[in-house]
């Protein structure tokens, strides 16, 4: 018989001259830490769950008398915020919802495209010893903080943009859009890279085998394997753009007006998130104007949920799809 | 499709990736560079003497000797300069004539009082004191030099009177005959815009109103009440820019009418073309490097000094010390949450409605802005959970690193499913097949594996605490307060800061690397962590490899 | 790994244990408005050296934010750069604050404009009208064919409080008015637009941008001290009700009062209350 290390002795199968049957303590002792085990790892996963219902019921109580007074037709549909005005303040938010949009799409468009293709460029493309190289760098593009964005869209890219296109004013919804892209492309680089590199080698191989070159491997065999990995990339990216506030608020003019032209970006834009950041320090709390604010946190709130929702239909029927070919 | 044309494609692919990567790399060097740039130069640039005066007497850094004779050096150089400028306002300040006039009149009076006099005298000598002080006061306010000539001729008549002769009254015939000469040599009618342009002047030589100038306060003259304004340009550049102020004058005009005007440097000497103070401007020119002693200067003690006058001088050492507290312990916070749900999402759930609710719950999460989460922290942490615990119910550190925990659980969550997913099948069979529980499975064999994975997840994180500004505004952070003794204090911290100086001072202009200084520092410190997880990464990469 | 997980941690529950075990000693917390936070920090350093033994924190998020600190007794001085609305009030009330306010300097609101702008007079019906968009460009003023870029204070401020009373009479502003949050943000968008106009405080009128005369005063201290330029508003500290004699928070509230402190407001920008 061996000694184990400590000290105990220990019984091998070929030993025992029993069956090998658990003892009624012993299974269910095995049963409770499963399960128990199970159910903690639960509770704990939940904390997320948590966060987001007290964050949603913290921002409902605060914005519910406001909801209650003012009609939610004209909330959602018009365009004029006045909340301070003496005579009658106004709590349209359709520009805001307008400004948001653009700004999310605008940094998308830019953002999903290079980032796609830098994560294929690191996976598929360049030697181990440049990725290893390389990733840092794009960890280091992570590692500048918003306000230092926010200096560079004010002080740099606003007269350049001034000045190299005529446009009459450099802070507007181009110039978000493109800080904005900025800082979601870290993010949506590593993921969709780690999830890219996570394709396993066979199904390169075998497509290179076929004959295919490598922009079809990448395209049409090794993209659709890491497609989870990849929407979970841009669907992060796209929670970075809508949820970021300090360099909208500097970068985006906060007008709070459409665009005239729907396609001129060159125009000032306002979104949610700048209006809650640049109005909340100032106002009276409790006031009309408070809960407006937040009216339009629990407004960004379920327009974040019901995107996170499509994504997650959008990513199931692709599943499906793959699955069936 | 010919391969030729699928060939081609295949080039002009791999052409895009490679492009991006450079434009990557470009948008890195465009956002960092200037930033890098300006923010080094809070570190390593050139100070001046005023600069070592100020360590020493703010901070108590530097040789007290050293200093003090090298302040004594530019001193001597800048005696000229003092000299030059108040012999000019001799003959132009007509208020501060006036008053030295109506003063040697009263002291006069005292004079006489305290000689005891007899009365008629008195009376006489006093009426013949007013009679000179009022033709000196009208020469000093003439704009015609005849007349300057007229008065002080009359003045100088009672010259030799010996009655004045050794009394404060003689005060009056040197004063008269400085005036006259100084007249002599300034066109009076242009003795309003002198004036005013010498204001200009000495508010840039010396110190203006609300900021400091080339060489700081005259001393022997009312100390300014901020210590920003009581010393002289501290820094090289500083006193460069400043220079060149001093010697150009910057004017607005209009070259083409219905256009915006266009900026023209005059030349101030010219102003002053053919007066005492042109000399001045040739001299400073020559004569600034002496004046103020500019070196090489590394300073260290940047990340550790405390800032004085509302950043203005002074390092950033306590809110290092505050990123870090508050960084850690929020790392501390996110990472066990965020391993633990992950493995619980991938080990032990299966896709039914509740996972499925708790990935968009965890999704919409990221979504939120930081303000709000900076609201929540508030509303919930410091006045709720910590006050549960029979914690005071204030801001403090602990409920934002807490919030900030929360704020970055997404990433950490998201990152580290892919990690734990993407271990090979094989090794969880092996363990199982060995007879280990799914439990030691886990935490022997998956957890190890997936490190790589969760450490890039960590990295993430990381940057995006230590940058975050919007969550502590409301639950640690202040503008101005003492280094935290615990995590119950409140702390002031490099994102905070440098969003304070940058939105709500003035100063901010005034201080380029100051601003760009502390985001270099908090670019640098979280370089300096991600540095450290990124060894750590590639060393159990490689452990795992089995090299 | 398992020494330095414990390792941190002891050393977390040390730092906690040490802060729970701290004798009190005397603070002073202040809180409130971004415009009023310079004249809050130069008094604390000053206070540093006065009075070694007190800890003084500033926070500067905001004159709401600070209103509500006060009424829930979480700071001594809650610093505003506009009067306490009635909901405030009403608040601090029913929780047993007595809001009692201190002026501690003046703050004239100027226009601004760029320096290449040849335009350098304008009245407040002029102002009025570019902000409600009736006038949008320059050449209609008399200046170059550019388009006129209005550049607004956010509508809580108190800037924009009073710049709305006595400029734009209550009436709305056009919608592609840009809005920033803070003063130097203004300085920062009319130096680097030449189309722009702007309203900040009398303190921020530096190079680099150019103030007009409104109505034809020209705004200085002097004018502004004696109403001839009425564009003006008091700067606030608050306290609950008017601080024990003597209390480090008297002191505090009182020294723009000194010379001193009429000092340390006019180097920070603004317009002393006192005339020393």
């Amino acid at each position: 018989m061996d000694k184990a290390k400590s000290g105990r002795v220990l019984q091998t199968a070929a030993d025992s001259s029993q069956p090998l049957l658990l003892t009624p303590t012993e299974d269910l002792k095995g049963f409770l830490g499963l399960h128990l085990g199970r159910l903690t790892l639960l509770l704990i996963t939940c904390t997320s769950v948590l966060a987001v219902f007290l964050i949603f019921l913290f921002i409902a109580i605060e914005a519910f008398p406001f909801l209650t007074k003012v009609s939610l037709i004209e909330f959602l549909t018009s365009t004029g915020w006045y909340p301070e005005s003496y005579e009658k303040p106004e709590f349209g938010a359709l520009a805001l919802i307008a400004g948001s949009i653009y700004v999310t799409i605008g940094a998308l468009v830019f953002a999903v495209p290079v980032g796609i293709l830098a994560a294929v460029f690191l996976s598929d493309i360049v030697s181990f010893g440049i990725r290893d190289f390389v990733k840092p760098v794009i960890e280091i593009l992570a590692a500048v903080p918003s306000v230092a964005y926010g200096f560079f869209a004010v002080l740099v890219l606003a007269p350049w943009l001034q000045n190299r296109f005529g446009f009459a004013t450099g802070t507007n919804a181009l110039n978000a859009s493109l800080v904005l892209s900025v800082m979601a492309l870290p993010t949506i680089i590593s993921v969709a890279e780690d999830s890219i590199s996570a394709v396993g080698r066979e199904l390169r191989e075998g497509s290179y085998s076929l004959g295919a070159t490598r922009m079809e491997t990448v395209l049409r065999v090794v993209i659709p394997a890491a497609h989870s990995g990849i929407i979970a990339a841009v669907v992060l990216g796209m929670m970075r753009a809508i949820g970021e506030t300090m360099v909208v608020w500097m970068a985006s003019g906060n007008a709070s007006q459409i665009p005239h032209p729907w396609w001129d970006l060159s125009q000032s834009v306002r979104t949610m998130t700048a209006t809650i950041a640049g109005d909340m320090g100032e106002t009276a709390k409790g006031s009309d104007h408070y809960r407006a604010l937040f009216a339009v946190g629990l407004l960004l709130l379920v327009m974040t949920f019901l995107l996170n929702m499509v994504s997650e239909y959008l990513l199931a029927r692709a599943k499906k799809r793959l699955g069936k070919q | 499709m010919k391969i030729a044309v699928r060939n081609v494609f295949d080039k002009v692919f791999t052409g895009l990736t490679r492009a991006s990567i450079v434009l990557l790399v470009l948008v890195l060097a465009v956002v960092l560079g200037p930033i890098l740039y300006r923010g080094s130069s809070a570190v390593v640039f050139r100070g001046t003497v005023e600069f070592r005066r100020m360590q020493f007497a703010v901070f108590g850094h530097g040789d007290e000797q050293q200093i003090q004779s090298e302040v004594q050096q530019a001193r001597a150089v800048r005696e000229r300069v003092y000299e030059i400028v108040d012999e000019f306002k001799k003959g132009i300040d007509a208020s501060a004539l006036t008053e030295r006039a109506r003063k040697i009149h009263r002291d006069f009076g005292q004079e006489l009082r305290y000689r005891q006099t007899p009365h008629e005298q008195y009376a006489e000598l006093r009426s013949l004191s007013r009679d000179i002080r009022d033709r000196l006061e009208a020469a000093f306010e003439a704009s015609d030099k005849a007349q300057v000539d007229e008065s002080i001729k009359y003045v100088m008549q009672y010259r030799q009177d010996e009655r004045l002769r050794d009394t404060i009254a003689a005060e009056y015939f040197q004063m008269a005959g400085d005036f006259q000469r100084a007249a002599a040599r300034v066109d009076l009618a242009k003795r309003a815009e002198y004036a005013e342009q010498l204001k200009d002047v000495e508010d840039i030589l010396f110190c203006a109103d609300d900021r400091p100038g080339l060489l700081g306060p005259r001393p022997g003259e009312l100390q300014p009440a901020l210590v920003m304004n009581q010393y002289g340009a501290t820094r090289w550049d500083q006193a460069k820019a400043l220079l060149d102020r001093f010697l150009w004058e910057e004017k607005w005009v209009e070259q083409e009418k219905g256009k915006p005007l266009v900026k023209v440097k005059v030349e101030r000497a010219k102003i002053f073309e053919g007066t005492e103070l042109e000399p001045l401007f040739a001299y400073v020119r020559d004569n600034v490097r002496e004046m103020l002693r500019p070196r090489w200067t590394f300073y260290w003690r940047y990340f550790f000094d405390d800032s004085a006058s509302g950043h203005y001088f002074g390092g950033v050492g306590p809110e290092i010390i505050g990123t870090l507290l508050l960084t850690l312990l929020s790392m501390l916070f996110v990472i066990p949450l965020g391993v633990v749900s992950a493995a619980y999402l991938v080990e032990c759930a299966s896709e039914n409605m509740v996972v499925r609710i708790i990935r968009m719950c965890i999704n919409t999460l990221a979504g939120v802005p930081s303000i709000v989460f900076g609201l929540f922290g508030m509303a919930f942490f410091v006045l709720f959970l910590i006050p549960l615990f029979d914690g005071p119910s204030k801001p403090c550190i602990l409920a934002g690193s807490m919030t900030l925990a929360v704020l970055t659980l997404p990433v950490m969550i998201r990152s580290s499913e892919e990690a734990i997913r993407t271990v090979p099948q094989e090794y969880k069979e092996g363990s199982l097949a060995l007879g280990a529980s799914r439990f030691r499975t886990f935490v022997a064999v998956t957890l190890p594996a997936a490190l790589p994975g969760i450490l890039t997840g960590v990295i993430l994180s990381l940057s995006r605490v230590a940058g975050e500004t919007a969550p502590i505004l409301f639950t640690a952070g202040v503008a101005l307060g003492p280094v935290p003794d615990s995590v119950l204090d409140t702390t002031r911290t490099l994102s905070y800061g440098s969003w304070d100086i940058a939105v709500g001072n003035r100063i901010s202009a005034l201080v380029p690397h100051k601003q760009y200084g502390m985001v270099v520092t908090l670019v640098l410190l979280v370089l300096c962590l991600n540095g450290l997880a990124i060894v750590l990464r590639s060393r159990v990469f490689r452990k795992l490899k089995g090299q | 790994m398992k020494r330095t997980i414990c390792c941190s941690l002891a050393i977390v529950l040390l730092l906690i244990g040490s802060g729970l075990a701290e004798a009190a000693e005397k603070t002073l917390h202040v809180e409130g408005s971004t415009t009023v936070g310079p004249i809050a920090d130069a008094f604390a350093e000053a206070f540093k050296k006065m009075y070694p033994d007190v800890t003084i924190t500033v926070n500067k998020s905001g004159s709401g934010t600070g209103a509500a600190a006060l009424v829930d007794s979480r700071c001594d001085i809650a610093t505003m750069s506009r009067a306490m609305k009635e909901k405030e009030y009403k608040d601090a009330v029913g929780k047993g604050v007595f809001p009692f306010g201190h002026v501690v300097a003046m703050d004239g609101v100027c226009v601004i404009v760029h320096p290449s702008n040849p335009v350098s007079e304008l009245t407040s019906a002029q102002v009025q009208d570019i902000y409600l968009g009736k006038v949008t460009n320059w050449k209609q003023l008399g200046g170059p064919d550019m388009k006129i870029i209005p550049v607004s204070r956010d509508t809580a401020s108190g800037t924009y409080d009073t710049f709305d009373h006595f400029v734009m009479k209550q009436q709305k502003m056009a919608g592609h008015v840009e809005y920033v949050s803070t003063n130097p943000q203004a300085f920062a968008r009319v130096k680097t637009t030449q189309g722009a106009i702007a309203y900040v405080g009398f303190g921020f009128v530096r190079r680099g941008v150019k103030a007009v005369n409104l109505d034809g005063v020209v705004p200085t201290r002097d004018t502004i001290l004696s109403g001839q330029y009425p564009v003006s508003r008091p700067l606030f500290m608050y306290t609950n009700g008017y601080p024990p004699l003597g209390s480090i928070v008297q002191k505090f509230v009182s020294f723009h009062l000194t010379e001193k402190g009429q000092a340390l407001v006019e180097e920070a920008g603004f317009v002393p209350v006192t005339r020393y």
